[in-house]
């Protein structure tokens, strides 16, 4: 991760409990978290890392305890990564609202069903949700949906 | 007369009758304000009579009838009720409703959908990750494009709520029209 995993007021604690100097801290916590990339990238058992780990001769107890952390949370930690994408927007929220138009100002006494869609946007991170209203007549929500069943075809061919 | 007529009746229908109206302002010897009174009243007159569905109507609408009471203060001669009502109950009415329906207000409704599905094989954290995902790009009638990408979950909350919507829809046409009568 590029992002420093600690703020500076819990490194300076770190420092402390450690009794290490400043430059130490950072490299040990640089080792720590390359070691645990490398383990998601090659998607690592807990064994297995810990035999790579005592192959650089690294010390028993500290490999031992980098497996049963990994042995705790890496499946996890893999699973968070799968999931992250390189798109500048997701959609992250669905709402819809379904409508019987009854008169407007060019047509009076008309019933006609409308829906709309909500799509709530998200840019970057979780920064300002956008919501996109979108209407939909009966026949264009239905040609929406075949595309909708083509996508689904398409995952359903990948498995 | 008819000249007029034909005008109000394109105008209705969408068409641009600029130039015909400065044609008839030339050859005809009316002043601009009465040329003006004519043109708006017919075209007020029969946007109201538009307004209404067919079904409210009946065909043996003659110049006294309910549905223009402004009538009786404009003097129309007779024989010009008979292509009013030409207009509003014959062949070229689908064409006004046609104009009416598309100039209506609505929220922006999708005029492009495209999408994508890709497998990612390997990412710059993972060296084996295969997990699908979805990009969506919709393009909307007010011109603005949506590019977002859609995970799987959500693509199928989508899927569902679409369906319900869609359930919801045909279920209302099915009732509602045998309910709340004209």
């Amino acid at each position: 991760q590029a992002e420093s995993t600690f703020s500076e007021e819990e490194e300076e604690k770190l420092q402390i409990a450690f009794s290490l100097e400043k430059q130490d801290l950072h490299l040990v916590l640089e080792t720590i978290s390359f070691i645990l990339e490398q383990a998601v990238y090659h998607n690592l058992k807990p064994a297995s890392l810990q035999q790579q780990l005592q192959s650089i001769h690294l010390d028993q107890d500290k490999a031992e305890a980098f497996a049963s952390a990994w042995a705790a949370a890496g499946q996890d930690t893999i699973e968070k990564f799968r999931q992250r994408v390189l798109t500048p927007q997701k959609l992250e929220t669905i709402g819809w609202q379904l409508n019987l138009q009854m008169a407007e100002s060019m047509q009076a006494k008309m019933k006609s069903p409308q829906a709309v869609l909500e799509l709530g946007v998200s840019n970057e991170d979780s920064k300002n949700l956008k919501k996109v209203f979108v209407e939909f007549s009966h026949q264009e929500l239905f040609e929406f949906y075949n595309k909708l069943e083509t996508i689904q075809a398409q995952l359903d061919s990948l498995t | 007369f008819a000249f007029l007529f034909t005008v109000t009746v394109n105008a209705l229908e969408g068409k641009d009758c600029k130039e015909s109206v400065k044609l008839i302002a030339e050859s005809a010897n009316l002043s601009e304000e009465q040329l003006a009174f004519l043109i708006s009243g017919m075209y007020t007159l029969l946007r109201e009579a538009l307004r209404l569905p067919l079904s409210t109507f009946k065909q043996e609408v003659s110049s006294g009838s309910t549905w223009n009471p402004d009538k009786v203060k404009a003097v129309i001669p007779e024989d010009f009720i008979v292509d009013f009502s030409s207009v509003v109950f014959g062949n070229r009415r689908p064409t006004s409703e046609g104009t009416a329906l598309i100039q209506r207000n609505r929220l922006p409704s999708i005029q492009d959908f495209k999408w994508r599905v890709d497998v990612a094989i390997s990412t710059s954290s993972l060296a084996r990750a295969l997990q699908p995902s979805i990009l969506m790009m919709m393009r909307l009638s007010d011109g603005t494009a949506h590019r977002f990408e859609v995970p799987v979950a959500k693509f199928q909350e989508l899927r569902y709520n679409v369906a319900l919507i869609l359930k919801g829809m045909n279920d209302l046409e099915k009732r509602s029209i045998l309910k709340i009568q004209d």
